[in-house]
C-alpha cells in the first residue's frame, strides 16, 4: 500500500519539501507492519531498503555491540542505501510491534539523482543523521565530545 | 599618708592598669563591632530577596520529580529481577544486543518489549559510548 502526501507531510524528515516533491515520493513509499524482534536490516549487508519509522521502537547496532534505541515517528533506519558503498552500517531490530514506510534503495537513490532540489533537501536531512550516527558506526567519540543521539529522540 | 605612698599601698597602679586595660579592650570590641555593621545593614537589605530565592527553590523542588521518584510498573519490576541478574553476569557499562542475544537464549518471554520497557522507564540508561548501564537510582 502506498503511503499518501499528509503522512509524509507530517515527517520531520519531508518536512522541507514541498507538495510537487511530495507527490514523487508518495508513490514510491509503502507501509508495513513490523513485529517484535523483526531483522529490518544486518551490518554489512546490500543496503536495498529505506525505512521510515510510524510507530514502535528499534534497536540499531553497529561494531562492538555499540547501539542505541530509536522511538520517535519519523526516525529513519537505512541511510546506507543512498550513500556508498551501499552497504547497512548497523542491524535494526524492532523492539515492538511498529509500522514503517519503506521504500527501494534504487528508486530512492534515482529519485535524489534525479531531482536536485529534492535530492539536496533530502541528502541535507540524511547528512545531518549520519552525523549524528558515526560515532556508533565507528566507535570513536570526539574528545569530550558526547553523543546524546538516544536522550534527543 | 600621701602621694605615690598611698596609690601603692591601695594597689593604685594594678587598678589603674585594669582600668586602663578595660577601657582599651571595649573600645577595640566597639570598634570592631562598628566594622561588621556593614554586613548586618547589607543582610537586612537582602533579607527580602533571599527569602523569595528560597521560596522559589523550595517550589521548584516540588515541581520537578527527581530519578528515583520515577514509578516503573510492576510487571517491569517483576521482569527486572531476571534481567538484572543477566547484566550482572555481562558486566556494566554492557552492550544492548548482548542481553537482547542472552534474555532470548535464557528463554525470557518476550525479551524485545521488556528491554524497550526498561529503557522507556529509565531503568536502562544509555552511557554515552553506545553501551548501557543499570540505573540504580530507580
Amino acid at each position: 500500500m502506498s503511503s499518501d502526501i499528509q503522512t509524509l507531510k507530517s515527517l520531520d524528515f519531508f518536512a522541507d519539501l514541498n507538495f510537487g516533491e511530495l507527490e514523487q515520493i508518495a508513490p514510491l513509499m509503502h507501509l508495513m507492519k513490523v513485529t517484535e524482534g523483526e531483522v529490518l536490516t544486518r551490518k554489512g549487508e546490500p543496503a536495498r531498503t529505506f525505512f521510515i519509522i510510524l510507530s514502535g521502537n528499534f534497536m540499531l547496532s553497529f561494531k562492538e555491540e555499540r547501539s542505541f534505541t530509536l522511538h520517535n515517528k519519523g526516525n529513519i533506519i537505512g541511510w546506507s542505501t543512498v550513500v556508498t558503498p551501499f552497504r547497512y552500517t548497523g542491524t535494526a531490530i524492532a523492539l515492538t510491534d511498529g509500522l514503517v514506510l519503506y521504500m527501494a534503495g534504487q528508486e530512492f537513490l534515482r529519485l535524489i539523482q534525479s531531482y536536485s532540489a529534492l535530492g539536496d533537501k533530502i541528502m541535507r536531512k540524511i547528512n545531518k543523521i549520519i552525523s549524528e550516527r558515526m560515532p556508533y558506526v565507528t566507535g570513536s567519540w570526539g574528545k569530550g565530545g558526547t553523543n546524546c543521539l538516544a536522550l534527543k529522540q | 599618708m600621701f602621694g605615690f605612698e598611698a596609690i601603692i599601698a591601695h594597689d593604685g597602679l594594678g587598678i589603674s592598669v585594669i582600668g586602663i586595660s578595660i577601657v582599651f579592650v571595649s573600645l577595640i570590641l566597639l570598634s570592631l563591632a562598628v566594622s561588621q555593621i556593614h554586613k548586618l545593614i547589607e543582610l537586612w537589605d537582602k533579607k527580602n530577596i533571599s527569602y523569595k530565592r528560597l521560596k522559589k527553590s523550595q517550589q521548584k523542588d516540588q515541581k520537578t520529580p527527581t530519578v528515583s521518584n520515577l514509578t516503573v510498573p510492576q510487571d517491569v519490576q517483576r521482569a527486572s529481577r531476571q534481567f538484572k541478574l543477566l547484566i550482572e553476569w555481562i558486566g556494566e557499562p554492557f552492550p544492548l544486543p548482548k542481553l537482547l542475544d542472552l534474555s532470548e537464549k535464557c528463554g525470557l518471554s518476550s525479551p524485545h518489549s521488556t528491554i524497550n520497557e526498561f529503557i522507556k522507564c529509565k531503568l536502562i540508561i544509555p552511557d554515552e559510548n553506545g553501551y548501557y548501564i543499570w540505573n540504580k537510582q530507580v
